[in-house]
């Protein structure tokens, strides 16, 4: 796009002879020639709107390096207080009187001590990249191969992902970053790559849960993260069409402010919408909260440029539906990075609705809620977001109480006095839906009618708004439960499955089952384990679990963890359930994609990385893919 | 080629008592040019254009950049439609039929219509957006095509016009509710403004129902012949095609030829340097009071109309474009490419529809009478006007004549101010009268300073040549491979060399297709050969026999190439000059040489300063608000050693001692 700027930051880029420079330093000569440039580029009656991205290029500045979210959001536990800071969550500022002595007695935290908190890395492995290829990618966009830069970009949010953050243990992180900016800066990245033999692994909010995102350990050639977040803007808006061209590093909030600022909404919110990329979503087949309205990724996306190490793959028409034979852009749904960079995609917008309103139900037990549930899908009648908790959660929300009465869902004074006096619910067995419902008035009091309907029907009773709302704002605090956990010495983390409405009942209480079982066996005692139902759908429903324990008599708590993960999803497996509803498959769960998708499906994914990817540039080495090692490359020349 | 016209005079039957008042109130029922469900007042159009995703996609991208407030830019948008939007009012324009035929009446104008070329236009429009592309020679221009389609029950063009009207008092106005639409010269550094006209004109070509109207030159030549087209109103109005929101638009070049210009003074000093005046409805008045004049015919010829599919040959590519939202399809520069093509193709089509009338071929035989300065008895000079219009017929020309004594008669009342038979009954031209340079002039003249003495002679010269102008473009391949041959023997390698370099520097001068000079090259040479222009022995060409073709096609080229070698020679000395400064230096040095006066012409200089572009013979510098040349010298040199090689010399004194020249004084006195 632009051989003035290009050789303007190549000019820079001599002039400073200091060839390892932090982001920083390169930034704002390189910010001004772009600015120039953007000048330039708006004379040509430009539709492009450039959005200013919350998530600033250095991470580390607003973000935790070592854990999840804004660095000035955390909980923090002293003694028998608690509070979490910040004032970016509703309940950021407040202290928690009863968040300490749930800790205690649930996971057996000693919450006198310090919390363990890393100190950040100074010492980072040398930077492998050649200097002339870094030469020629600085030609092209922003490179960086600052130590900081590199890490906290090598990485996703699992469990063993944050622990080997924690203790700077990574086998292998990037040899650098590159930021481009636009769709023709990825393509002369991508064949720099295929020219001089260096992987790519593309680089969105890095929320994976996956492993996706991770750096492959065993990689010897040159690794380039390349960062999408300079890819942020709206290329077009279409109100009437009710349609974006967006370019894929935007991230989610920025996206969904930028429309509701004009009166539209995406309405894609994955729990991790504040960090998450629109390309992420794609490479992911993300999962929105909201999904009943809007849909999931795949419902919402019109189309999708990807830009391969075998050229540009994108269809030649902007239509609502086609018959082509095979839905080639669907291939890069889910891909996981392995196929090349999304580039630009055309997602559906709507009208913001006039009325959002929140509501809660509580049922007598999991199973009446379960029932209830399922009845919503078959009338189809979900609101926007419909999500069923089970009494570990609902108990978790009440230790989450605040002394101004925030919290997740509890029951105070009459409501609680009702509902476990007079209509004898059991406090420990007494699940709780949360309701989001959306649409004019008139539409949200019909449903919400009718929802109460059905509830009574299986025994529910409606429990407020408020218990309504805060449901649905714990999760984004959830997140930063494993970071604080971590500080004390527990492991925690969740995962989802999909599972058919006729198994959904049995797989939970199964999982549960083994979970217990492989914990006893280990000799845990101190651990928690939860779900809930957070989606639903004509043929099943989509069930979340956490899962976390106290790692005092564990030598190795990761790998403990992880067994223990293991053993949950072959229960999910054998109950009926899938591999992921929306995490992905990744490095984490390779063991069952096979069986998954039948061995044909397996040679199709390697055909397909032949055709796209032929020299394994997007070695990633997700799903099925091996990592590459000299070893494996010697034997696939050979064959 | 030479096709038999048949020219109707449409205010004739107006000409009757109650003939103006009758007409323009009858019933009247246009035909349209696309035929909907439903049709948009000229309001539906602006609120379309404001409301469009295109506008709406460019306003959210400014306010996030610049971070204005949106309702502003809406504002702004909404002050641009207003400013530019047509209105049609039908009363209005019954009355300005009133007032144009009135004028007419007064200017004593005939206006001749190629009848049968309208009758076929209307029996096919209806099905897809119809282009009226005029040549614009005149303001009259503007009235021509819309009293042509009361007449012919078509409805009224959207017709493109400059801002300058825009701001005259009444006459803006009314010129808007006769369905004027205003677009500002210059677009640059309004991104708003520029993307409003954009949507607004693309909107009219695919929504409104009516011929739209503007002229591919931009702005009225002043030298009365073509020059090369601009792209960016046809860009806008071919959009809807390239979008495919329509299936086809239809392009009609028209030629309208006038036997005289009711700015032809004006003009003749604009060339000089003298700007022109402002427009203002004053000013109109003023020129009103001169109009109880004899003017003489307006020839409309319509072309035949123009596919554009068709000429793209269905290949209206299919592009990336296409994922956009229609609204916010672009051109792609393969599409502007073939909007250039067609451009340049009409601005032939329209060269092709050029009448040569009675005017011109008199102005042909009183320009070579003064350059061989010898008076033409009357007798004389209808002879050689059979000539001229025989030399035109050939060469592809289309005449119009009926009976030529006649004609010439008329002609001689209709241009009484610039040519007279003095008591021999010789055709002379009168010479100006000497003009009182005062000091408010001197300050704003754009060029060298000219002498008085100089623009007395040289006005009358350069309005003359106004009327040689629209023919020339039939004469200069012939004209220039003449000159190579006339000078020297030369074979067919040299020849056809040094004819596309010279060709090449008179690119701008003479409207020129490159990719069709080859076959323009190898007609003018058989024709050359065949009218005993040149001979061919198999080896090398030499001069034919007929000198007297050979002498009209000398004198036909020789002020633009005297204007080419003066800028050479002027470059060759300077080495790097700015553009307005060799202007100057040219005009300087015409005035001392004494040349022929239209090499005096600003426009004439600047169009070969840009052929020496063209050859490379110098670079074209922007540098701020000024162009600056810098000349490569080799190739300057051979540009200046081609031209002075085959520059004919006249040995002419153009001025009172001139046998052809008519001092006024001495007219009065006679
Ligand atoms: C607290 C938390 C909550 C979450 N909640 C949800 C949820 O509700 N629903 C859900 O679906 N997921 C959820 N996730 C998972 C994660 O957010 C999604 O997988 C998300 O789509 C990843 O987006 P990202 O931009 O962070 O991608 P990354 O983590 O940066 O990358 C993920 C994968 O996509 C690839 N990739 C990224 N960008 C591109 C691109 N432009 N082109 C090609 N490949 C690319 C990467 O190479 C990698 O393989 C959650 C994760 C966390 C930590």
């Amino acid at each position: 796009m632009s051989a003035a700027f290009a050789s303007s930051t190549d000019s820079k880029m001599k002039s400073n002879n200091d060839n390892i420079r932090t982001v920083d330093s390169v930034k704002k000569k390189g910010l001004s020639d772009k600015n120039k440039k953007r000048a330039n580029n708006a004379s040509g009656n430009s539709t492009v709107i450039k959005v200013k991205s919350v998530i600033p290029r250095r991470r580390q500045d607003l973000l935790k390096w070592y854990g999840w979210g804004y660095k000035d959001s955390m909980f923090h536990l002293d003694g028998i207080n608690a509070c979490f800071t910040g004032n970016r969550y509703s309940i950021g500022g407040q202290t928690l009187p009863f968040l300490a002595q749930w800790a205690i007695d649930k996971l057996g935290v000693d919450t006198t001590r310090e919390p363990k908190i890393p100190k950040m890395p100074t010492k980072f492995p040398d930077s492998r990249l050649p200097k002339n290829i870094q030469a020629e990618l600085e030609k092209i966009a922003l490179v960086s191969v600052d130590g900081m830069d590199r890490l906290i970009r090598c990485h996703g949010q699992t469990l063993k992902d944050m622990s080997q953050l924690r203790n700077n243990s990574f086998p292998r992180i990037p040899d650098a970053v590159i930021w481009p900016e636009s769709h023709k800066q990825v393509e002369q990245i991508v064949s720099c790559a295929t020219r001089h033999k260096f992987v790519i692994i593309p680089f969105g909010g890095g929320t994976s849960v996956s492993g996706s995102v991770t750096c492959p350990a065993k990689e010897t050639r040159p690794i380039l993260v390349l960062d999408t977040s300079d890819m942020n803007s709206i290329l077009w808006l279409d109100k009437e069409q009710l349609l974006a061209r967006v370019q894929a590093g935007i991230v989610g909030q920025d996206l969904e402010r930028e429309m509701r600022a004009r009166g539209f909404t995406v309405g894609h919110e994955p729990d991790s919408y504040e960090f998450s990329t629109l390309g992420g979503w794609v490479a992911t087949r993300a999962s929105g909260m909201k999904k009943n309205t809007y849909g999931n990724i795949e419902d919402l996306i019109v189309q999708t440029k990807v830009v391969t190490p075998r050229g540009v793959l994108e269809k030649g028409c902007r239509v609502p539906r086609i018959s082509c034979g095979p839905e080639w852009e669907h291939i890069v749904m889910g891909s996981e990075g392995c196929f090349g960079v999304v580039t630009e995609v055309v997602i559906k917008i709507r009208p913001l609705p006039p009325v959002v309103c929140y509501g809660s139900l509580v049922f007598p037990n999991w199973e009446s809620g379960f029932y209830f549930e399922r009845e919503v899908a078959r009338q189809r009648l979900q609101p926007s977001s419909i999500r069923l908790m089970d009494n570990e959660q609902f108990r978790f929300g009440q230790a989450l109480k605040t002394e101004s009465t925030w919290g997740g869902v509890l029951l105070d004074g009459l409501k609680r006095l009702y509902i476990t006096k007079i209509k004898g619910f059991d406090p420990t067995k007494l699940c709780v839906v949360t309701l989001l419902m959306e649409g004019t008035s008139e539409q949200v009091a019909d449903r919400e009618k009718k929802l109460n309907a059905i509830a009574a029907w299986y025994g529910g009773i409606p429990a407020g708004a408020t218990n309504g709302e805060n449901g649905y704002t714990l999760t984004f605090v959830i997140a930063y439960l494993r970071d604080v956990a971590m500080e004390y010495d527990v492991v925690a983390e969740s995962f989802e499955t999909s599972v058919p409405w006729d198994r959904t009942l049995a797989l939970c209480a199964n999982v549960k089952k083994r979970i217990e079982d492989e914990c006893r066996k280990r000799g845990i005692d101190k651990f928690l384990i939860s779900h809930r139902l957070t989606q639903t759908y004509d043929a099943g429903c989509c069930i979340y679990f956490y899962f976390g324990h106290n790692t005092a008599k564990c030598p190795d708590p990761v790998t403990t963890y992880e067994e223990i993960e293991e053993a949950a999803r072959d229960e999910i497996i054998a109950c009926g359930g899938s591999i992921s509803h929306h995490h992905g498959v990744g490095k984490l769960r390779k063991k069952w994609y096979t069986n998954t998708v039948s061995d044909l499906g397996r040679e199709l994914l390697f055909s397909t990385k032949k055709t796209l990817d032929p020299d394994n540039i997007f070695a990633l080495s997700n799903m099925a893919f091996e990592e590459q090692t000299n070893e494996t490359k010697t034997v696939i020349s050979k064959l | 080629m030479c096709e038999q016209v048949n020219f109707v005079d449409i205010l004739e039957p107006r000409r009757t008592q109650s003939g103006i008042f009758s007409f323009m109130s009858r019933n009247w029922y246009p035909q349209r040019t696309q035929i909907l469900d439903r049709y948009c007042s000229p309001e539906d159009l602006k609120n379309i254009v404001e409301n469009s995703a295109y506008l709406d996609a460019i306003i959210e991208a400014e306010c996030s950049r610049t971070g204005v407030n949106k309702a502003k830019l809406q504002r702004n948008v909404h002050s641009y439609l207003e400013e530019m939007g047509l209105d049609k009012k039908l009363h209005i324009i019954r009355w300005m039929g009133v007032i144009f035929l009135k004028i007419s009446f007064m200017m004593k104008i005939k206006m001749f219509v190629n009848e049968a070329a309208v009758l076929n236009l209307k029996s096919t429009i209806g099905k897809n957006p119809v282009l009226f592309l005029p040549t614009h020679r005149s303001y009259a221009d503007f009235c021509l095509m819309t009293y042509l389609c009361y007449h012919y029950d078509i409805d009224f063009p959207a017709v493109a016009a400059g801002m300058d009207f825009y701001s005259m008092a009444v006459i803006g106005r009314r010129m808007r509710e006769t369905c004027a639409f205003y677009i500002r010269r210059t677009l640059v550094g309004d991104q708003l403004y520029a993307a409003t006209l954009k949507q607004y004109v693309r909107t009219l070509v695919a929504k409104h129902c009516a011929p739209i109207e503007f002229f591919l030159e931009g702005t009225r030549s002043r030298s009365n012949k073509s020059i090369p087209p601009k792209y960016g109103m046809l860009s806008m109005c071919l959009m809807p095609l390239f979008a495919h929101e329509v299936t086809d638009i239809t392009i009609v070049p028209i030629n309208i030829s006038y036997d005289r210009l009711m700015e032809q003074s004006l003009f003749a000093y604009e060339h000089l340097g003298v700007p022109k005046p402002k427009e203002s409805t004053g000013g109109l008045l003023k020129a009103l009071h001169n109009l109880n004049d004899h003017f003489g015919s307006i020839y409309v010829n319509l072309g035949n109309p123009l596919s554009v599919r068709e000429y793209l040959k269905n290949n209206t590519l299919y592009t990336r474009e296409t994922l956009k939202p229609v609204d916010l399809q672009q051109l792609t520069n393969e599409q502007f490419k073939q909007v250039q093509s067609i451009a340049d193709y009409v601005t032939t089509l329209q060269q092709k529809n050029t009448v040569a009338t009675i005017s011109n071929l008199l102005s042909l035989v009183l320009m070579q009478s003064v350059i061989k300065n010898e008076p033409l008895h009357f007798d004389e000079v209808l002879q050689e006007v059979n000539w001229m219009a025989t030399v035109l017929r050939h060469l592809g020309g289309s005449v119009f004549e009926n009976d030529v004594k006649s004609s010439v008669e008329r002609i001689l009342v209709v241009h009484g101010k610039m040519m007279r038979l003095d008591r021999q009954r010789r055709l002379r031209l009168i010479s100006g009268v000497l003009m009182d340079m005062s000091n408010d002039i001197e300050k704003k003249m754009k060029g060298h300073t000219l002498q008085a003495q100089t623009m007395a002679v040289a006005v009358p010269i350069i309005q003359l040549q106004l009327y040689v102008n629209p023919i020339l473009h039939c004469l200069v391949s012939p004209a220039i491979i003449c000159l190579i041959v006339h000078k020297n023997l030369v074979d067919k390698v040299k020849l056809e060399v040094d004819y596309h370099q010279i060709r090449k520097m008179l690119s701008h001068e003479f409207f020129y297709l490159e990719h069709e000079e080859e076959n323009r090259f190898s007609k003018a040479l058989e024709y050359c050969i065949e009218n005993k222009v040149v001979t061919y022995n198999g080896d090398v060409y030499s001069l034919g026999e007929d000198t007297k073709l050979q002498y009209l096609l000398k004198w036909s080229v020789w002020p633009a190439l005297t204007t080419v070698l003066k800028c050479a020679e002027i470059m060759l000395k300077q080495c790097s000059c700015e553009h307005k400064q060799a202007l100057k230096l040219v005009q300087q040095d015409v005035e001392l040489a004494r040349c022929h006066p239209y090499c005096l012409s600003l426009e004439a200089a600047t169009n070969c300063l840009q052929g020496l572009v063209a050859v490379g013979a110098m670079i074209k510098l922007k540098r701020e608000q000024e162009v600056t040349y810098e000349v490569v010298p080799t190739v300057m040199e051979n540009c200046h050693s081609i031209i002075k090689s085959i520059l004919p010399q006249f040995a002419v004194e153009f001025g009172s001692s001139n046998a052809v020249m008519l001092d006024d004084r001495t007219l009065s006195r006679l």
